[in-house]
C-alpha cells in the first residue's frame, strides 16, 4: 500500500484514496461499493460542475439522492441493470468528444468506468446510511500520502502545541504534524496520515488525545484524533467539503468542537466521536472556537465578521457580536466567564460583555490578530505584526511582546509548567520563547530537512 | 412616411464588455480565409533581429507581405520557418523559443520570398525566475481574474479579492500570499493550489473554466508557485514601454482579414521581451473585429477597430481597417463643399459606402432652425425659403440664423447641461445670473479658450462674476477634477479616484496629480443670500491616499509641474489647457459641436475620449480642431462649416450602398427632438405658447435657465436632464412608454388642440378654406405642403365625419332612452306600492270588484264597474307628485344621477356644424404624431 502512495504522490488525495479502494475490490471482486468506490470518483471529476455552485444539465453528484435523480435530459444519472438509461454512466462512456463527460477533459479511465458498469449491473445499490448525505462525508475517510521527505519549503506554521510535559512542540506540517525539542529544536519524530495542512491542534486535558483540525483547502476538511501514545488515528470526525480551522477540547475533556470553512461548528462526544450538535448559525468559515471554564458555553469566531456565544448544551445563539466589522479570527473567554476577547483582521483584541455584547475595552495591534489562547490568567496573541504577545487576561494588561518573527506569527501556545511560549510562523519558522524573561530560547524551521535543501 | 425610427439613439454610460465564459476567445472560434499569398514583391521579417537572454523569453514573430499595387497583407500564418541551428533555438509556429547559448539564423519563405534574421539566444544556463509582477500578476490579469465583475470587485469574489486588473500589487501579495494562512498557492506540490485548481474547475469555482492546463498563464502562476511564490527584488528592472507590432494604420483588404500582433515589453535597463502571450487584448468594435488570446486580430467585418492592448499598467492600442469589395459599388465623386466633405468622403471611399443625396430645401430649413436655433421655423419662413431662388440661398439662412437671438439661447441650454445649471446648486438668483453670463459669452461668440479660462479661474462673488460659480457647482477637488476632465478633456476620470483606470491609461496618480491644480480653491458663503465667495488659498498639498505620497501637480502629457509655487495654479492650468497644441481642448469641444449637429459625435460618446472608443473618422477630427484652433477658437466658425458642408445636408434616406453605415456620416441619423425642442415645436404647431412659472409667456422650452426653476412634467417625460452630473448621458435619449402616452392622449397636447385659441380655430374664425387650413398645419408641424395624397385622405375624413356624428348622436339617443326606462320602471314600482295601501281602505267586500274594475279599459267597463270607478277612482288615484314624494334615498339618488347623465349625453349629442372643428383637431393629432415631426431629420 505504501508503495502505491509513493508512487502517486503528486496526484490528488481523492484519485490515491480512490486507487487504494480499487486495488482492493479488484482483487477480491467484492460488490463494487458506492461509498468506497464510486463516490470519490465523482466527487474528483464530476463535482466542479455538478455541484452546489454550477449544476450543469441540471444534474448534481453531491449525494447519492442526487446523482440517481433525473437531470434536464429527463433520464436519471444512474439507474440499476439499466446501462443505457443510465445517463450519467452513457455520457462517461461515449465515444462522440462532443457529447462525452467530464467535458473538455479526459476521459475517465477504463478501470473506473468498468466499476461503474459493474456497479449498474449489480443493480446500483447504496451501501451507505443516509441517500441524502453529503458524498464527502460518507466517502471512507482516506490515508493520506507520506509527507516529503526533505521540504524544498517551509510551510506556514499556522498551528503549534505542546506535549502534556512541556518537553515537546508539535505543529502543523505538509501531510504531517512534526515534533521538536523545544529546547535545542531537533526533531523529534514525525506523525503521519495527516491532511495535506493542518490549521488547528488541540490537546485533551488528560494529555491522552491530539485533535488536529486538517484539511486540503477547497477539497477536504477533517478532524484527526491522534493518540498521543503511539500517534496513530484513533478517529476521524466530521468530515467537510473545505478545510477545519478550529478545534477546541472542552476543559471537561468530554467534547470537543470543530469549526470548519463551511460555516459549521460541530460537537462532538469525546472519546466516543458521537456528533452532537451541528451549528449553523454563521454565514462564512468558523475560524475560531473557545470553551468557558465550565464548558455550558462556546465562543465562535467567523470570517462573516461576527463573533458569537452559543449555548454549550443546546446550540442556542445566546449572542451576536459584530464590534469588528471584520473577520474574526480568535475567540476566549475571559477568566471570570462575563466577558469575552475576541481579535482578528481589524487588527485589535476586542473585551465585550455576554450579557450584551457591548465592548468594555481594545487593544490594538500593527497588523491582523491569529490565535488567541488563554491559558490560566494569561492570554496570549499572534499577530500579523510579526509579534506574539501575552497579557494578564483579567486587565488585558500587555505583560510582555516577544519579537523576533521574521514574517507573521501565525500560531501561539504557552506551557505553564515550563513557562515557555511557542509561535509559528508564516516563514514556517517556530520560535520559543521563555515568558519569565521574554527571552528567545530557541528557533528553527519547523520542516524536516529543508534548511539542508535551503543551502 | 419612410422614417428610420431605429435612429433613437441610446446614450448610456459605455460598458466596455471585456470577453465573458472562459473569457478568451482562440483562433479555433473563427472562420478564418485561406491567406491568398499571391506574389509579393517582398516580405518583412519583424522585429528584424531576435535576442532571446532567458529560459523564460520566446518571440512572436510577424510577417508581412508588400504588393506591386501598393497593398499589404499579413503573412504570418502562411510563412515557413527554419531554424539554422536546431540546437540554439526551436520554432513553435511562429514563435522562436531559445535552447541553448549561441547565434543562429532564422529563414522565413512565403510566396516565392524568402527572409533572414538574426537570433541571439544567452543566459540558457541560469534558472530564471518568474517575475511577481510581471508575470504572475500579469497572467491574473490575462485570464480575466482581477476583472470588476470577478476577484477584482471591490468586496471580491467568494471571499478571494484582487486588485482591479494588478493595479496594486502590494494588495494582491497579501491576498495570494498571505491571507488565511497562505491556502491559495502549494510550493510543495504547485499543481494542487487552490489558484489553479479553482480556475481549471477542478474544485467548484463559481467562475466556472477559466484556464486550462495548456495556457501561457497557466504555466506562469504554477512556476511561479513552484519556485516559492518570491516577490520581485527591488532592483528588478522595470517595464517603461509597451510596443505594439504593426503600429496604427495596418488596411487589410478581404480575403486578407487577419493580423498577427507581437507586443514587446521595453525595461529600463533596456532589455525587450515579448509578451504576446501575456497581454489582454480587446477590440473597440467586436462587430468590425476581435482578437485571440494569442494576439490574432480577425476582421469581421469592414470598417475600423482600435485593437486595445494591455499590459500591467501599460495600454496601447493600434487601429486597422478592414475593407471589402462590394458588388456593384461604384464611387460617384459626389460633389464637396469644403474641407469636411473631404474628409468624409476619404473615409466612405475607402470602406465603400456611397453618401446619399442632398436633402431637400424643405428638409434642410427644418434641420438648420433646429438644430441652430432650437425651434421649427414660421409658416411664413418656409414660404419665403422655399420661393428664394438664390443658389446660395442655404448659406444666407445659416447666416442669418448664427445672428438671432435665439441662437445663444438655445446653445446656453447645451452649456447649462454640462456647467450644472440648476437653482439647487447656484441659488434662484445665481441662475439667473450664471444663464445670462453663458447667454452673453455665446451670443458674443466669446472664443472658446477665453470662456473656458474664466470659468477655470473664477475667483470673487458669484453674484458680481458668475462664472465663479463654476465651484459652486464642482463643490470640492474631486468634483474639480471629474468635472474639468470630463467637459475640458473628453475623460471620465471617475474610476481613477480609487484605483487605476481599468480599460484607460489614466492612474491614480494622474487623478491625485490633477487635484493638485485645484484643491486650493476655497468656498465661502457671504451673508447675502445665494452669494458664495471664491478665492484661493496659498496652501495645501494633495496627498495620493493609496500611496500616501504628496503630489505635485499633473498635466496629461507634461507630466509633473515642478514651478508651482504660483498666487494660483489654476493658471498653469488653464494656459496648459488652452494652449493651441492642446491634445484635448479643441478636439473635444469641435466633437461636442459636430455631435449636436449631427445626432452623433466623431467620438461618441462626445466626451469619453479613450483609446478604447477611438473617433469614427480621425482625420475629419483632426481638421476640424486643427481648423477650429486656427479660427481662434471661433465656436460659431466651426457651427457655419459643419452647416455648410454636403455632409451635414445630406438626406436622412439610405441608399443601397450605405444603409448599413450608422457611424461614417454617409447619411443624416435621424433622431428624437430634444425634451425643449419637442415642446416648443407643439406649442409652434398649435400657436399655444406655455408658460413657464412666473417667466414671461414669451420665454420657450429651449430658452429655460434650468430644470428646477419650473418642474414640467412632459420635458421631464422627454428625458430633460436634472443637471446632476457634467455627463451628456445624463439627457436621455431613449423612448419610452410614457412619451407614447403623452402624443397618444397626454393632458399637454389635449389642452393644446381643445384651446379655443389655436392655430387652427383662428384660422376657421378668418373663414379659412379647409385646404388652406390643412396645408397651413403642415408647414407649421412639418415645414412642407402636403401632398396630393394627404390632402385627399383629411379632406376625406373632415367629410366622413357628418357620418359618424350621426351614427353617434342615434347611439347617444339610445342610451337617454335606456336610463329614462329604467326610471320609470323603478317609479312603478313605488307606485304599485301606493295603491297598495290605498286600496287597503276600501271594504274587504268591494277591494277585488274595485281593483278589477279600474284594470278594465274604460270602454270595455260594465255599469257596476263604471259606478265603481266613478265612486273609489278619484280615492285610489296615485298621483306623480305622491310617487315622487314615496321615494327612499337610493331611488332619488338613481333619479338625480341619471338626470345629470342624461343631460351630459345631450350635451354630447353634435350639432352637424361642429365637425370641421372636431377633424381638423384630428388632423393636427395626426400631424403632431408623425415620424416626420417627431424626429430631427
Amino acid at each position: 500500500m505504501n508503495v502505491r502512495f509513493i508512487m502517486h504522490r503528486t496526484t490528488s488525495l481523492l484519485s490515491l484514496a480512490l486507487a487504494f479502494s480499487f486495488a482492493l475490490t479488484s482483487l477480491a471482486e467484492e460488490p463494487v461499493s458506492f461509498r468506497k468506490d464510486l463516490a470519490p470518483i465523482l466527487l474528483d471529476q464530476c463535482l466542479a460542475c455538478h455541484g452546489p455552485k454550477k449544476a450543469e444539465g441540471g444534474l448534481r453528484v453531491d449525494s447519492f439522492e442526487r446523482v440517481t435523480k433525473e437531470g434536464d435530459s429527463g433520464s436519471p444519472g444512474f439507474v440499476g441493470n439499466d446501462l443505457d438509461l443510465s445517463e450519467a454512466f452513457r455520457r462517461m462512456a461515449s465515444d462522440d468528444a462532443d457529447e462525452r463527460m467530464p467535458a473538455e477533459a479526459d476521459a475517465i479511465p477504463a478501470e473506473q468506468l468498468a466499476l461503474f458498469k459493474r456497479w449498474i449491473e449489480e443493480g446500483a445499490k447504496f451501501d451507505g446510511e443516509d441517500p441524502t448525505a453529503d458524498l464527502i462525508t460518507i466517502v471512507p475517510a482516506p490515508t493520506h500520502p507520506e509527507p516529503p521527505a526533505a521540504y524544498r519549503y517551509a510551510m506556514p506554521v499556522a498551528a503549534v502545541t505542546f506535549s502534556p510535559d512541556g518537553n515537546e512542540v508539535i505543529a502543523g506540517g505538509y501531510h504531517e504534524l512534526t515534533v521538536w525539542n523545544p529546547v535545542d529544536g531537533k526533531l523529534i519524530r514525525r506523525i503521519k496520515n495527516v491532511g495535506q495542512r493542518t490549521r488547528a491542534l488541540s490537546l485533551s486535558p488528560d494529555g491522552k488525545l491530539l485533535a488536529v483540525g486538517c484539511g486540503a483547502p477547497g477539497r477536504l476538511g477533517e478532524t484527526r484524533v491522534f493518540d498521543m501514545a503511539n500517534g496513530e488515528v484513533v478517529n476521524v470526525l466530521g468530515t467537510t467539503s473545505d478545510e477545519v480551522l478550529d478545534v477546541a477540547f472542552s476543559l471537561q475533556g468530554d467534547r470537543l468542537a470543530v469549526g470548519a470553512a463551511d460555516g459549521t461548528i460541530r460537537v462532538f462526544e469525546m472519546p466516543s466521536g458521537k456528533e452532537q450538535l451541528s451549528i449553523t448559525s454563521h454565514s462564512d468559515w468558523v475560524m475560531a472556537l473557545a470553551w468557558n471554564a465550565d464548558g455550558t458555553k462556546l465562543a465562535s469566531g467567523s470570517r462573516d465578521k461576527t463573533a458569537k456565544i452559543f449555548d454549550a448544551k443546546t446550540g442556542e445563539l445566546l449572542v451576536t457580536y459584530s464590534g469588528h466589522g471584520n473577520a474574526v479570527k480568535g475567540v476566549a473567554f475571559h477568566p471570570e466567564n462575563k466577558d469575552v476577547f475576541s481579535a482578528g483582521t481589524d487588527n485589535k483584541i476586542h473585551r465585550w460583555q455576554i450579557a450584551d455584547a457591548k465592548k468594555t475595552a481594545d487593544v490594538g495591534f500593527g497588523g491582523e490578530v491569529f490565535k488567541l489562547p488563554l491559558s490560566g490568567e494569561f492570554l496570549f496573541a499572534s499577530s500579523a505584526d510579526k509579534t506574539v504577545r501575552q497579557f494578564e487576561a483579567k486587565t488585558q494588561k500587555q505583560l510582555r511582546a516577544f519579537a523576533g518573527h521574521q514574517d507573521w506569527a501565525l500560531s501561539v501556545a504557552y506551557h505553564a509548567g515550563t513557562k515557555r511560549v511557542a509561535s509559528g510562523g508564516f516563514d514556517g519558522s517556530i520560535h520559543i520563547w521563555n515568558a519569565e524573561d521574554g527571552k528567545e530560547v530557541a528557533s528553527f524551521f519547523a520542516a524536516p530537512g529543508y534548511e539542508t535543501v535551503a543551502k | 412616411m419612410k422614417m428610420a425610427v431605429q435612429g433613437i439613439r441610446t446614450g448610456a454610460f459605455v460598458v466596455v464588455a471585456f470577453a465573458a465564459a472562459i473569457g478568451l476567445t482562440r483562433a479555433d472560434d473563427f472562420k478564418l480565409e485561406a491567406i491568398r499569398v499571391g506574389e509579393p514583391q517582398r516580405i518583412e521579417v519583424f522585429p528584424p533581429a531576435v535576442k532571446l537572454a532567458g529560459v523564460r523569453e520566446q518571440m512572436q514573430l510577424v510577417v508581412t507581405g508588400y504588393y506591386a499595387d501598393g497593398s499589404l497583407q499579413d503573412l504570418t500564418r502562411a510563412a515557413e520557418f527554419a531554424s539554422s541551428n536546431a540546437e540554439i533555438f526551436t520554432l513553435a509556429g511562429s514563435v522562436v523559443r531559445p535552447k541553448a547559448d549561441g547565434s543562429a539564423d532564422l529563414k522565413v519563405s512565403v510566396g516565392g520570398k524568402e527572409a533572414s534574421i538574426a537570433v541571439q539566444v544567452a543566459n540558457q544556463g541560469t534558472p530564471q525566475t518568474v517575475s511577481f509582477e510581471y508575470g504572475t500578476l500579469a497572467a491574473l490579469s490575462k485570464q480575466g481574474c482581477n476583472a470588476g465583475a470577478c476577484h477584482g470587485s471591490p468586496s471580491g469574489k467568494g471571499g478571494f479579492r484582487l486588485s482591479l486588473r494588478a493595479f496594486d500589487p502590494e494588495l494582491d501579495k497579501l491576498t495570494l500570499i498571505h491571507e488565511d494562512f497562505g491556502r491559495r498557492t502549494n510550493a510543495l506540490d504547485p499543481a494542487e493550489s487552490l489558484l489553479l485548481l479553482k480556475p481549471l474547475m477542478k474544485v467548484p469555482h463559481g467562475g466556472g473554466l477559466k484556464v486550462r492546463a495548456s495556457d501561457p498563464a497557466y504555466k506562469v502562476i504554477h512556476d511561479w508557485i513552484a519556485e516559492g511564490c518570491k516577490l520581485d527584488p527591488p532592483e528588478q528592472a522595470r517595464v517603461v514601454k509597451l510596443e505594439v507590432y504593426p503600429p496604427s494604420g495596418r488596411l487589410l483588404k478581404r480575403p486578407a482579414h487577419t493580423q498577427q500582433l507581437s507586443i514587446l515589453a521595453h525595461y529600463t535597463d533596456g532589455s525587450v521581451r515579448d509578451v504576446t502571450e501575456l497581454a489582454v487584448y480587446t477590440s473597440s468594435d467586436e462587430a468590425v473585429a476581435s482578437v485571440t488570446e494569442a494576439g490574432l486580430v480577425v476582421g469581421k467585418d469592414r470598417g475600423e477597430a482600435a485593437i486595445i492592448v494591455r499590459y500591467k499598467e501599460f495600454i496601447e492600442s493600434s487601429f486597422v481597417t478592414f475593407v471589402r469589395d462590394i458588388e456593384g459599388f461604384a464611387w460617384t465623386n459626389p460633389p464637396t463643399n469644403n474641407y469636411i466633405d473631404e474628409a468624409v468622403d476619404a473615409k466612405l471611399q475607402q470602406l465603400k459606402f456611397l453618401p446619399s443625396n442632398v436633402c431637400t430645401d424643405d428638409e434642410f430649413i427644418r434641420r438648420v432652425y433646429l438644430d441652430v436655433i432650437g425651434i421649427l421655423p414660421t409658416v411664413d419662413e418656409v414660404q419665403k425659403f422655399s420661393t428664394d431662388a438664390a443658389s446660395d440661398k442655404r448659406s444666407q439662412l445659416i447666416n442669418q440664423l448664427l445672428e438671432r437671438p435665439e441662437f445663444a439661447k438655445f446653445w446656453t441650454l447645451k452649456w447649462g447641461d454640462l456647467l450644472r445649471l440648476t437653482s439647487k446648486q447656484v441659488g434662484g438668483d445665481g441662475v439667473y445670473k450664471y444663464h445670462r453670463w453663458v447667454e452673453r459669452a455665446i451670443a458674443a461668440n466669446l472664443p472658446y479658450d477665453k470662456f473656458a479660462r474664466e470659468l477655470l479661474t473664477a475667483r470673487g462673488s458669484s453674484h458680481l462674476n458668475p462664472p465663479a460659480n463654476f465651484y459652486r457647482t464642482a463643490a470640492d477637488t474631486n468634483d474639480c477634477v471629474e468635472t474639468i476632465s470630463q467637459v475640458f478633456l473628453g475623460a471620465r476620470l471617475q474610476c481613477a479616484k480609487c484605483h487605476n483606470h481599468p480599460f484607460e491609461r489614466w492612474t491614480q496618480d494622474n487623478y491625485y496629480g490633477m487635484a493638485a491644480f485645484f484643491n486650493r480653491v476655497q468656498r465661502k458663503k457671504t451673508p447675502k443670500p445665494d452669494e458664495t465667495f471664491i478665492w484661493v488659498s496659498s496652501k495645501g498639498e494633495v496627498t495620493q491616499p493609496r500611496t500616501g505620497k504628496q503630489m505635485k501637480p499633473w498635466l496629461p502629457g507634461d507630466g509633473d509641474v515642478e514651478q508651482a509655487e504660483v498666487d494660483d495654479r489654476r493658471e498653469i492650468f488653464a494656459d496648459w489647457l488652452t494652449r493651441p497644441d492642446n491634445p484635448f481642448f479643441a478636439k473635444i469641444e469641435a466633437n461636442r459641436i459636430w455631435s449636436h449637429l449631427l445626432g452623433r459625435g466623431i467620438v461618441d460618446p462626445p466626451d469619453d475620449f479613450r483609446d478604447s472608443n477611438p473617433p469614427s473618422n480621425a482625420a475629419l477630427l483632426e481638421s476640424l480642431s486643427a481648423d477650429f484652433v486656427k479660427s481662434g477658437f471661433d465656436r460659431k466658425h466651426v457651427i457655419r462649416t459643419i452647416l455648410n458642408s454636403r455632409t451635414y445636408q445630406s438626406s436622412f434616406e439610405p441608399n443601397d450602398f450605405n444603409k448599413d453605415d450608422t457611424k461614417y456620416f454617409s447619411h443624416y441619423q435621424p433622431r428624437l427632438l430634444s425634451a425643449e425642442q419637442l415642446l416648443d415645436a407643439i406649442c409652434h404647431v398649435t400657436s399655444v405658447p406655455e408658460k413657464f412659472g412666473s417667466l414671461p409667456l414669451t420665454t420657450k422650452a429651449t430658452q429655460l435657465p434650468a430644470p428646477d426653476l419650473v418642474k414640467h412634467e412632459f420635458l421631464k417625460i422627454f428625458g430633460q436632464p436634472e443637471r446632476q452630473t457634467v455627463c451628456q448621458c445624463e439627457r436621455s435619449s431613449e423612448s419610452n412608454l410614457g412619451m407614447a402616452i403623452q402624443f397618444f392622449n397626454g393632458p399637454l397636447i389635449y389642452n393644446k388642440l381643445r384651446d379655443g385659441n389655436n392655430r387652427f380655430r383662428q384660422l376657421l374664425n378668418q373663414k379659412k378654406a379647409d385646404q388652406e387650413i390643412i396645408s397651413e398645419l403642415h408647414l407649421a408641424a412639418v415645414n412642407r405642403p402636403p401632398t396630393e395624397k394627404e390632402l385627399a385622405a383629411t379632406m376625406k375624413h373632415i367629410s366622413s365625419k357628418d357620418v359618424q356624428i350621426a351614427a353617434h348622436n342615434t347611439e347617444t339617443d339610445v342610451k337617454i332612452a335606456a336610463m329614462n326606462k329604467a326610471v320609470a320602471d323603478m317609479r312603478k314600482t313605488f307606485e304599485v306600492k301606493l295603491f297598495d295601501a290605498k286600496l287597503q281602505t276600501i271594504p274587504d267586500a268591494i277591494r277585488v270588484d274595485a281593483k278589477a274594475a279600474l284594470a278594465t279599459e274604460a270602454g270595455k267597463r260594465n255599469e257596476v264597474q263604471k259606478y265603481l270607478v266613478a265612486k273609489l277612482g278619484p280615492s285610489l288615484t296615485v298621483t306623480v307628485e305622491e310617487v315622487t314624494n314615496a321615494l327612499d334615498e337610493a331611488a332619488k339618488k338613481m333619479v338625480a344621477d341619471s338626470t345629470t347623465q342624461i343631460a351630459e349625453l345631450q350635451k354630447l349629442k353634435q350639432a352637424p356644424g361642429s365637425r370641421r372643428i372636431e377633424a381638423l383637431e384630428d388632423v393636427c393629432w395626426a400631424l403632431l404624431n408623425t415620424n416626420e415631426f417627431l424626429f430631427q431629420h
